[in-house]
């Protein structure tokens, strides 16, 4: 496979967010632990620390973008870095294990490319669609998602918490955090109870269903930080949509009382409190596995045959 | 034995021919002066063997960013690895290709043989016992580097009362004189020990009762037997006012010496000077005063003939010193004011006030040194000090007064040292153990002692004088003094002394553990190796104080209190 490394590159090195799969078309039940008329902000349980608590958490960064040659035609495609793993919080030790690693080139199924060696790596072809950029990305998130997934099923803990939404994963541990807020699922008529949360308080469950995910259980939670706006420190819960409601509300009880203490401060993390610690203490190892980007680059340039 | 691996040469920092840093592995640890090897494979084929000592460890939080990290991580909240790491500094690098070690590369603890090559005493032929290393394996020095054949001298810093310099300049001695290193030459080795303190060094050859059996293991372990020095005599000034010249020890009685000279010898051998060797001195007038009264002395002792130690000058007899200091006196300053001095006593073109301060100093010298300069006691002339009739000769100077120290060592100093040249060989070897250098070879003055103190430091290496010097603060002994030592030892020191410039072979790890050792360690720096190795030596085997010693069927003349039986 003939191939050249892009000279100029806007996203070199970026992290590349992929915007999270919440669905549009998902609808929300919110009446499964109260009527719409009683709800309320909900007191959190006495904080609780699990024996075990698993965070996982997965992060991509584009080495390079590349031309594959065929035919005198040119077609684009991309080198990606991606990397997922898991923080395994006990009282006393936080380890971070599980690493995964995968570097792919993504490229559209329809061409000729196969995988890239390289002196320090080598890319894994992966298909895509078409060559458009959403294409690309979902592929990426595709291919990450994998990643997160197997990261999950080689630990074994109570409570997995992805960071992100459960994306199918439908084990009993799964929890989703979601952090960031494309879409209000609650009806007009209780939104504002967000805004009323106080810290450590959840919402009344509510379930959603109808997109291409499966039914999942949700609620929103506010973690303990200053509050800059309304909606600071809110974030949204998922759990698999099985069992009854019952045993969902007392899942939730349980998962709100557990995860504010590990919510971060402004001043060690500038995403806090949402992006936990344990989160941004593996986001920090997973950007270590990545590599070194220009180390990478030149061994990609050096591959295509134009490098030194 | 397998070989464990105990970490790699890390790629974060640096990594030199001299210093380079090793992360240790899970399950291992590496500690200060641990001894590491580690080999690297050259591009052509070529094996390069390093070797180190662990100068420093570093432990840290890998994956923190604040220090408040270390709270979350400990709760388990947050995730980190803790890294430990220790900085090697190179001893050796064999053959001397000096590439530095490649990141990754294994290292190891070096053990036995290979602990040898380390400190580079596989092939060193004479064998000096030093101390062990704080894991007990036993050090040598290359007596080479002592005994004048490639350098000599050693020096050794540190503060008082942490019994490290003196108590290891005997050791060394003890080893010298017990280990074989010097064979048959052994017998004929003398050694010339300066007592400033106490009665330290009186009781050396008497076994140390303190002496448990972990220590003898310690004295095997370096092949030596423990026990006292076989061979000793000590020589003491006389009781102040004592007319038999009785040796003023203490608690010490049996085979001891007086310690005097005879007027006439004081006048011909010129001995004058060395009383006027105080720092401030060099700076006087006066000196040309001490110049003309010496050489008439040394005149009239000649012409006297005297059999008893006297000396007759202009037909007076000086038969003490007092008597001595009168005669000169009048020599200098007759009592008819009209009177002018005798020019040859006082040199040309003198005024009085530089005579008067002369005079002045002679007079102020008179009551402490009366009762090292005498005539009076029978067969004066047979008590010249001997310094060869043992092995190891102590000078107790610890009554004497700062002034008649400095006389005394000065003298004997001299007496050794024209010996050795008069011998005209360096063997067998002349050992002089003196602490206290700073007092006698100041680095700011000149004196009559410093003077030959830099003889012995620059020419005893060919005469075969070995000068084991000590001090408080090398900062304050005159420079070429401590230069000409091959071996430097540095026990704990003051942390202001062990930042200057004259500790600079020690590397700031080194520098700033000087500041905390325990009593019996120190850093021995020595030709063969660049970096200083931390030494322990065992427990002297000797007494060191009367408490220690094993008297046996001794008997003190004096009952332990003098007062016994009076009611």
């Amino acid at each position: 496979m003939e191939f050249s490394v892009e000279s100029w590159a806007p996203e070199y090195g970026s992290s590349l967010n992929v915007s999270s799969s919440e669905d549009a078309e998902d609808l929300a039940d919110a009446t499964v632990e109260r009527e719409l008329d009683n709800w309320a902000p909900i007191d959190p349980g006495p904080a609780t620390r699990p024996d075990e608590i698993a965070f996982i958490d997965g992060i991509q960064r584009i080495d390079a973008r590349i031309w594959i040659h065929e035919n005198g035609i040119s077609t684009p495609a991309v080198c990606v870095s991606m990397a997922a793993g898991a923080t395994v919080c006990a009282p006393g030790t936080a380890i971070t294990t599980g690493i995964r690693v995968a570097r792919s080139l993504v490229a559209p199924a329809a061409s000729t490319a196969g995988p890239i060696g390289t002196r320090h790596a080598t890319y894994e072809f992966v298909p895509a669609q078409d060559e458009t950029p959403e294409a690309t990305y979902l592929a990426i998130h595709g291919r990450r998602t994998e990643l997160e997934v197997g990261v999950a099923r080689s630990v074994s803990c109570g409570l997995i918490v992805f960071d992100g939404p459960l994306r199918g994963y439908r084990d009993p541990q799964g929890v989703g955090y979601i952090k960031t807020h494309h879409k209000v699922y609650l009806p007009q008529a209780v939104r504002a109870v967000l805004g009323d949360l106080a810290d450590g308080q959840r919402t009344p469950l509510f379930f959603l269903s109808g997109g291409q995910a499966r039914g999942r259980w949700s609620w929103y939670l506010r973690l303990p930080g200053p509050r800059v706006h309304p909606m600071s420190g809110i974030v949204r819960l998922e759990l698999p949509g099985t069992g009854t409601a019952a045993e969902a509300v007392q899942r939730a009880e349980y998962v709100s009382a557990c995860l504010p203490q590990f919510a971060s401060e402004p001043h060690k993390e500038s995403r806090a409190p949402q992006n936990l610690y344990p989160i941004s203490g593996i986001e920090r190892e997973l950007r270590r596995r990545l590599g070194d980007a220009h180390l990478l680059e030149r061994a990609l340039r050096i591959a295509a045959g134009h490098g030194t | 034995m397998a070989i464990q691996t105990v970490g790699r040469v890390l790629g974060t920092d640096d990594s030199t021919p001299l210093e380079f840093w090793v992360a240790v592995a899970n399950g291992q640890h590496l500690q200060l002066d641990d001894i590491i090897a580690l080999d690297r494979i050259l591009p052509t084929g070529d094996k390069v063997a390093i070797y180190g000592i662990v100068g420093q460890v570093r432990a840290r939080h890998e994956g923190a960013r604040f220090d408040s990290d270390v709270f979350l991580i400990a709760d388990g909240v947050l995730p980190a690895d803790v890294s430990e790491a220790a900085q090697i500094q190179v001893t050796r690098v064999v053959p001397e290709t000096f590439v530095p070690p490649l990141p990754g590369a294994e290292v190891r603890k070096a053990v036995d043989e290979e602990r040898d090559e380390a400190l580079d005493m596989t092939d060193v032929e004479h064998r000096l016992p030093a101390g062990l290393t704080r894991d007990g394996q036993p050090v040598v020095l290359d007596l080479e580097f002592i005994d004048g054949t490639k350098g000599a001298h050693v020096n050794i810093s540190g503060i008082s009362g942490v019994a490290t310099k003196t108590s290891y300049a005997t050791f060394l001695l003890y080893s010298l004189f017990n280990s074989g290193v010097l064979g048959a030459a052994a017998t004929n080795t003398k050694g010339l020990i300066f007592n400033v303190k106490g009665e330290d060094l009186l009781f050396l050859d008497h076994r140390n009762t303190r002496l448990d059996e972990d220590e003898r293991a310690r004295y095997a372990l370096l092949g030596l037997e423990a026990g006292p020095f076989r061979s000793m005599r000590v020589l003491a000034p006389p009781r102040k006012g004592d007319p038999n010249a009785t040796p003023a020890t203490g608690a010490r009685t049996r085979g001891v010496r007086p310690l005097y000279w005879t007027v006439a010898q004081f006048c011909e051998q010129g001995l004058l000077p060395f009383l006027f060797a105080d720092a401030e001195d060099e700076r006087q007038q006066y000196t040309i005063v001490v110049q003309s009264v010496t050489a008439q002395l040394q005149r009239c002792a000649r012409q006297s003939h005297t059999s008893d130690g006297a000396v007759r000058i202009d037909g007076r007899t000086a038969r003490t010193f007092s008597q001595l200091v009168t005669i000169i006196c009048d020599k200098l300053l007759p009592e008819d004011p009209d009177e002018d001095a005798d020019p040859q006593w006082t040199g040309r073109s003198i005024y009085t006030g530089t005579i008067n301060a002369f005079v002045r100093r002679l007079s102020s010298a008179e009551r402490h040194v009366a009762h090292l300069i005498r005539a009076d006691i029978d067969d004066a002339e047979t008590h010249a000090i001997d310094l060869d009739s043992q092995q190891v000769t102590v000078v107790d100077l610890h009554m004497l007064h700062d002034r008649a120290k400095r006389f005394v060592v000065g003298v004997v100093l001299r007496q050794a040292f024209e010996a050795k040249e008069a011998a005209g060989t360096a063997e067998p070897l002349q050992f002089v153990v003196l602490d206290e250098l700073n007092k006698y070879a100041p680095r700011d003055s000149s004196s009559p002692i410093k003077e030959i103190l830099l003889d012995v430091a620059e020419r005893g290496r060919s005469l075969g004088m070995i000068l084991i010097g000590a001090q408080q603060t090398a900062s304050e002994v005159e420079r070429r003094v401590v230069s000409n030592s091959a071996v430097r030892v540095v026990g704990r020191l003051d942390a202001a002394e062990a930042g200057r410039e004259q500790y600079g072979f020690l590397p700031a790890v080194q520098r700033q553990r000087a500041t905390i050792l325990k009593p019996g360690s120190m850093f021995v720096s020595q030709p063969r190796l660049p970096v200083p190795v931390l030494l322990e030596f065992p427990f002297p085997a000797w007494a060191t104080r009367v408490a220690e010693a094993d008297l046996g069927g001794e008997r003190s003349d004096q009952p332990a209190d003098p007062f016994d039986g009076l009611t």
